[in-house]
């Protein structure tokens, strides 16, 4: 892929206030010198860096999120960044759902001696995204599609059942779960991709309704999907009361969203 | 008769009875025997009882909807105080011998406490793991945490291990405290008496014939998938939509006998069912949605069962169903719009192809791997195809004393007959376990009833939370202030399970503590937990009428989801006519009836003789009323079954053993003069001769059987060589027959035509089993069989095999071009010239017959109408017995207390009948092993003051329960409560208010409709 | 009574019969199935139990609509009670027409125990319809 002419990519850095940040301070008085497309933000901890604010960043069209934390081991609050690790592995699979690069999140560790590792990070990491180029051309898709993708994507970080998953994935894995099972990671990867795919796609479909009442085949039209799969993720949504059927024209069963 | 049983002292019996299998069978056993005195465990490997019947939509031929009819024996079912239901259970092994045996059961865990969960729902609401819903036939998914559907017994949750991470989402918003990560695989031993299997039948796996495309293409579905789509609680809400698209189809095309009655998959047998539940899965799509058109494709219609021949008349007339007679060849997909074309080749050999929008295979039954390794656990012998292996005259009995058998496991059956042999089963079990019955069964005892009488109302309001349920929507705390300003309120409270066992504590101090003498629960619904309270009312002392519920749950939070102020508001004013109500309310008598222990059975039939000898043997006086001087009825012109069974041989034991057993007395040439009285309390006068005689009974069985029509079709009398089916079987019998060169065979004479409309089920089989007998005398004789459908059903079915191979010829006419006989002169000699129109080569076929054996119909006999009249019972329109429900009261009337069995019900074959007679008396038991039966308390009463004996209450009445009585005052209405059902039809017409209808009263529900402000 | 001013529903009394409506509308509730809270419940054994003398009294008490649920025709669990009142209501809609009340505030209806969707659906209707023609005010006692 050859870089965009004259693309400058608009890249926000959450980086936690013990280690990163203070790694970036050094290297400002260091004044080692990097790119000035990062914008950062100062969170306590690496895990406070909700997936839903990452995708909450991409709709509002950022090219690029890195997450920079301590090193493992040495997180100011013992355990932090373990989750933070696990669950940007989460928001890229969701990313890579969207049809985007998963490249556009970086997650990396910055303690507070390293400003010269700050800079070549950040270095790397505009370069990356130069590359990729704006939010989306990767993705095959024109803007609205991508919005509605994305939008799908955050609503589906904000589900109680994700983030549950989300928040247990350290301790199912590292430790035992509730039968005093190990779970592994690619049974647990499975899972948490199954899950996040099905979730995925039923936000889409609602986002796809829109304020409409579709058929299942238009539905499937607009999220170039399969109309089968449409209708197993409908009744799915139906049963839970975000959709029922107000009509019947032709041979189709007409779907509107219930607004609470 | 060969006795199956070993003799077993009866001291070492056990009084309880292990079923196995929660389906619709084993329900029905465990019921009958729990309520004629036995300890019951129903063991299902399932999370619930139900069974299948709980994945259908309508039952044929009446349309019922399978759920409503089901769920209250679920219920039942579930509360029985002597039913013990262990679900997720399995029967590893048995030892021990007849009446005593040692069984192990396997428990799997269900990791949620069946004590605590109260069933709400919340924990499938946050589960995060998907899976595919099985009950649904994966058309959808469910979560790791679930109950099978919304109806289910008992309605607890399980977490499918298999799928369930263990992430403990599920623990941590239960509010009941009932989930058990720990829980742990059991093992323990039941002693129990007899052991029942119920466990049903698998669906055929249609994968097995690829040419059907079945999980390929997806819109090829299973019939049990077409029933939940067609389900208003299935996945698509009873819209009729197909799946790759979700658009209704239009054209529907079904395939019959999709692994049954096919030997390449090795179900060589008819599935008995397939035929009529398509036809019905037809009628109910095109009523749900009209622009369905749908075709059934198959080989015989064998609609053989009672007013199944009605049924598939008016889905062809009224709704249009269209029937096509064929072999289908292959089903192929069209791409893009994934609609199916259906090949087939016609009747008269036609290849034809058609495109449908969606395909049902309608599959046939097999008994699974699970059910062959539970025999073999139990030493069980199983037939060719792994049914159970049973005998004609043994139709209940496992190869294993003290082991019975009902349902689909020893046959393909329908949900009927089932039924009939469940309780047929539980009578057997019954039979063995007589001596030893009420030794192992509960009894509650309840403290002396307060008398309330002249005390104003002091009324208790509890109100729930049901964990969120409620309290989530509803201002529960609100909701109990509200409450506490309602006139006669004393006390109100919040409770978070109001169900839960340390509520009922609580309601029963309260009752104390504050004098209560009314109670109201505003919770969730009546129709499940009603019981409940009224049990803990009763506890404290209160009659159980004196309690009134309200339900803020299913009707208001779970349905106002998002207006909680309104829900609210309509919370309150629930409570507010739930206090007007209670206000009114009074303690009710159940009225005690005395029951004779005697029984009446009508008839001596092969149905009647074994209901009578059931009836003794579980110990009670019986008396056989037969208008003939011998008894045997139809049996006796039978002398052999398809499986060469000696009926004559078996007739003369039951004879026998009728005739030495003391309890019984045999009235001949004798007939019911009149019948009155009610259950428990009939009195009968029977007339032998000139003498009368009258005798007290406390139930009534009728089994007036059937007779041989005698046909005025095809110069039937006037010629030797022209015979009926039976006639022909007496001459097989004797061992002179002379040879004969070609015998014609017609089937449906005076059945299935305008004056006889239905089908006489055992004429096939008779035709079949006649025909390979002149085969097996004589193979050179040339046997045809003109016949309109073949309806060897199950697996008899086998048998129209073995004649085919045999050389047995089978010519189909039509029922508009019928066979003609006429006499003509061939070779010198006179013969009987038949001519039918063959449609397979489209041709007359002419065929000089030696002999014409006429296949006649069974016609009920003509007094069924004056003892309907007697007995206050309906008939049908064919002059046969019509019973209280076609699906799950096979043998009972409305009327309680009096049984139908045989052919009095329709026509049947000998087991049918046998299951039918001893299903009857299974359920005149659960009525005779009482010494008082309690009457409903809910029932009319008269006012004669008011009353002005116009008769019309008597005209509404479905019970026959009202009768005009003269009195001193003139003539009154009169409610008889031993037969009071409570329904308040009556109350609701009549013209002068003399009707109410105690605990639904008018001014009950007046204070109900005024309390609106 | 309020006038049918700014914000006026209905209140509807449902008299369902204990083994089929009763059920359905159960699960409605199971299903979550949402529908207006204008209506009440008042459980009775069978429809056939259902008085015409307790719709005119409902309507003289204020109620704006009464809707009387019975099992479908042939599902009776008391045989045919429900036919009975399906007759009677025939008759009494023609009566209250007669006396000027608009026949869309009696509404009769079978639902099945399987019928939770069609039980909100019924109920959707006949709020819509009664909050169409307005309080009921032409019998109300004053």
């Amino acid at each position: 892929m050859t870089p965009q002419e004259g693309f400058s990519p608009d890249i926000i850095g959450f980086l936690c206030n013990w280690c990163s940040y203070a790694g970036a301070d050094l290297a400002g008085v260091s004044r080692f010198q990097y790119p000035p497309n990062v914008r950062i933000i100062r969170v306590m901890c690496s895990a406070r860096v909700d997936p839903a604010i990452v995708l909450e960043a991409f709709v509002r069209g950022l090219d690029g999120i890195m997450v920079l934390g301590c090193h493992l081991g040495d997180c100011h609050y013992l355990t932090g960044n373990y989750y933070t690790e696990k669950r940007v592995k989460t928001v890229k699979s969701v990313l890579e759902s969207v049809g985007l690069s998963p490249e556009r999140l970086l997650i990396d560790w910055v303690s507070a001696s390293e400003g010269e590792r700050f800079a070549a990070l950040v270095k790397e990491f505009t370069e990356t995204i130069r590359e990729l180029g704006a939010l989306g051309k990767e993705a095959n898709c024109d803007i609205q599609q991508l919005k509605t993708r994305l939008a799908a994507a955050k609503e589906t970080l904000t589900r109680d059942r994700i983030r549950w998953l989300v928040g247990r994935e350290r301790e199912l894995t590292e430790d035992k779960n509730v039968f005093g099972e190990r779970v592994t990671q690619e049974e647990f990867d499975q899972l948490m991709f199954q899950t996040i795919e099905k979730e995925f796609e039923k936000r889409k479909i609602l986002i796809s309704i829109g304020d409409d009442a579709l058929s299942i085949k238009e539905i499937a039209r607009k999220m170039e999907a399969s109309p089968g799969k449409v209708l197993r993720n409908i009744v799915s949504l139906e049963h839970d009361g975000l959709v029922s059927v107000v009509g019947i024209e032709g041979n189709s069963p007409k779907y509107r969203r219930v607004r609470g | 008769m060969v006795s199956l049983q070993n003799p077993v002292s009866e001291v070492n019996k056990v009084g309880s009875v292990l079923v196995i299998g929660g389906g619709i069978g084993g329900i029905q056993s465990a019921l009958d025997l729990a309520e004629s005195g036995f300890k019951v465990y129903l063991v299902d490997k399932s999370s619930t009882i139900g069974g299948v019947m709980a994945q259908l939509d309508k039952t044929f031929p009446t349309n019922d909807c399978s759920m409503c009819i089901l769920s209250p024996k679920l219920v039942e079912c579930g509360r029985h105080l002597n039913v013990e239901v262990l679900t997720c259970s399995e029967v590893t092994g048995i030892s021990g011998e007849v009446g005593n045996f040692s069984v192990s059961v396997r428990r799997r865990p269900r990791y949620v406490d069946i004590e605590k969960c109260t069933g709400c729902g919340l924990c499938a609401k946050f589960c995060p793991v998907e899976a595919i819903d099985t009950f649904n036939k994966g058309l959808c998914d469910r979560t790791a945490i679930h109950i099978n559907y919304p109806q289910a017994v008992p309605l607890v949750y399980m977490i499918d291990k298999e799928k369930c991470i263990g992430c403990g989402l599920c623990r941590s918003v239960c509010l009941a405290d009932a989930i058990t990560y720990s829980d742990k695989e059991k093992v323990t031993t039941l002693n129990v008496g007899a052991v029942i299997l119920a466990p049903g039948a698998e669906e055929f796996n249609a994968k097995l014939k690829s040419e059907y495309g079945y999980g390929r293409y997806p819109n090829v579905v299973t019939s049990i998938e077409f029933e939940r789509i067609l389900s208003a609680s299935g996945p698509f809400s009873g819209r009729v939509q197909r799946p790759s698209d979700g658009d209704i189809p239009k054209k529907i095309a079904f395939l019959q006998c999709v692994g049954s009655r096919d030997v390449t998959c090795g179900n060589s047998y008819c599935s008995s069912v397939c035929c009529m539940y398509s036809t019905k899965e037809a009628v109910i799509a095109k009523e749900h949605m009209n622009q369905i058109e749908p075709t059934i494709f198959y080989i015989d219609m064998r609609s053989y069962g009672k007013d199944f021949d009605k049924y598939i008349n008016r889905a062809k007339e009224e709704y249009g169903v269209r029937f096509v007679r064929c072999r289908i060849s292959k089903v192929k997909e069209v791409p893009n719009t994934q609609n199916l074309r259906v090949k087939y080749e016609t009747e008269d050999g036609r290849l034809s192809e058609e495109e449908f929008d969606l395909v049902v295979l309608s599959i046939g039954f097999t008994p699974s791997e699970n059910i062959k390794q539970l025999a073999k656990n139990l030493g069980v012998e199983l037939n060719e195809y792994g049914f159970s292996k049973i005998q004609p005259f043994y139709p209940l009995e496992t190869s294993k004393p003290g082991i019975f058998v009902c349902g689909m496991f020893s046959s393909p059956k329908d949900i009927p007959e089932t039924v009939t042999q469940a309780s047929a089963a539980a009578a057997k079990a019954g039979e063995l376990l007589s001596s030893v019955r009420g030794t192992l069964v509960k009894k509650k005892e309840y403290p002396d009833e307060m008398d309330v009488r002249g005390q104003p109302p002091r009324i208790g309001v509890f109100v729930c939370h049901c964990g969120i349920n409620i309290g989530g929507v509803v201002g529960v705390p609100s909701v109990v202030d509200y409450a506490r300003t309602l006139p006669n309120v004393i006390h109100a409270c919040d409770n978070l399970y109001t169900c839960s066992s340390d509520t009922q504590e609580i309601i029963k101090n309260n009752i104390k503590e504050y004098g209560l003498n009314r109670v109201i629960v505003a919770s969730c619904s009546p129709r499940t937990h009603e019981p409940l309270f009224q049990e803990t009312i009763k506890e404290a002392g209160l009659n159980r009428y004196l309690f009134e519920m309200t339900n803020i749950r299913d009707q208001c939070s779970w349905v106002h989801l998002h207006d909680p102020e309104a829900a609210t508001e309509k919370a309150k004013d629930l409570v507010r006519m739930a206090v007007a109500k209670a206000r009114m309310i009074e303690p009710l008598e159940r009225l005690s009836l005395g029951v004779t222990h005697r029984g009446l059975v009508i008839g001596g039939g092969l149905a009647g003789m074994t209901a009578a000898l059931t009836l003794a043997k579980q110990g009670f006086e019986v008396d056989v009323v037969e208008k003939n001087q011998e008894l045997g009825g139809f049996l006796r012109k039978i002398h052999h079954t398809l499986e060469h069974e000696n009926t004559q041989e078996n007739l003369r034991n039951l004879v026998e053993n009728i005739s030495a057993n003391k309890l019984i007395q045999i009235f001949l040439n004798a007939k019911i003069e009149d019948v009155s009285g009610y259950v428990g309390n009939f009195k009968t006068t029977i007339t032998q001769g000139s003498e009368k005689i009258e005798r007290d009974h406390g139930i009534v069985i009728v089994a007036t059987g059937g007779e041989e029509y005698s046909p005025n079709e095809y110069q039937y009398g006037e010629d030797p060589r022209i015979m009926t089916q039976l006639e022909l079987e007496n001459r097989i019998a004797t061992p002179d027959l002379e040879k004969l060169g070609n015998v014609v065979m017609i089937q449906c004479v005076g059945s299935r035509n305008d004056e006889h409309p239905y089908c006489s089920r055992m004429c096939c089989g008779e035709s079949v089993k006649n025909a390979l007998k002149l085969k097996g005398k004589a193979p050179d004789t040339n046997v045809y069989i003109l016949y309109r459908d073949i309806r060897t059903y199950g697996l008899i079915e086998e048998h129209y095999r073995k004649a085919r191979e045999a050389g047995v010829i089978f010519i189909r006419y039509k029922e508009e071009s019928k066979p003609t006989v006429t006499k003509a002169l061939s070779e010198g000699k006179e013969v009987l010239h038949v001519s039918v129109f063959d449609p397979t080569i489209q041709e007359d076929i002419l065929i000089d017959a030696d002999l014409l054996v006429l296949s006649t119909a069974v016609v009920p006999p003509k007094e069924n109408s004056i003892l309907a009249k007697m007995l206050k019972v309906p008939i049908n329109e064919d002059g046969f017995f019509l019973e209280a429900h076609a699906k799950l009261r096979p043998v009972d009337f409305a009327t309680e207390g009096i049984f139908v069995c045989g052919m009095a019900h329709s026509p049947k074959s000998i087991d049918e009948s046998i299951a039918q007679a001893k299903a009857a008396v299974s359920r005149a038991c659960s009525l005779l092993t009482k010494d008082v039966i309690e009457a409903e308390g809910v029932i009319a009463t008269v006012n004669p003051n008011r009353c002005t004996s116009c008769e019309l209450c008597m005209q509404v009445c479905a019970y026959n329960a009202i009768e005009i009585e003269e009195t001193k005052r003139g003539k009154t209405a009169k409610v008889n409560s031993a037969l009071c059902k409570g329904c308040g039809a009556c109350a609701a017409t009549c013209r002068c208010s003399a009707i109410d209808i105690k605990g639904f009263t008018d001014m009950q529900l007046s204070s109900i409709i005024t309390a609106m402000r | 009574m309020e006038s049918a001013g700014e914000g006026w529903t209905p209140k509807i009394l449902a008299f369902l019969c204990n083994w089929c409506s009763y059920a359905g509308a159960d699960l409605a509730g199971i299903s979550r199935m949402q529908y207006p809270p204008n209506i009440r419940v008042v459980r009775v054994p069978c429809s056939g139990r259902v008085n015409p003398y307790f719709v005119i009294k409902a309507l003289q008490h204020g109620w704006d609509g009464v809707l009387v649920s019975g099992c479908h025709p042939g599902d009776c669990h008391y045989i045919s009670g429900n036919l009975v009142a399906r007759r009677r209501f025939a008759v009494l809609k023609d009566l209250l027409e007669y006396f000027g009340i608009e026949p869309g505030r009696l509404n009769f209806s079978w639902v099945s125990a399987a019928e939770g969707e069609k039980f909100a659906i019924v109920v959707k209707d006949v709020v819509e319809k009664v909050k169409s023609l307005g309080p009921a005010e032409r019998l109300v006692k004053r």
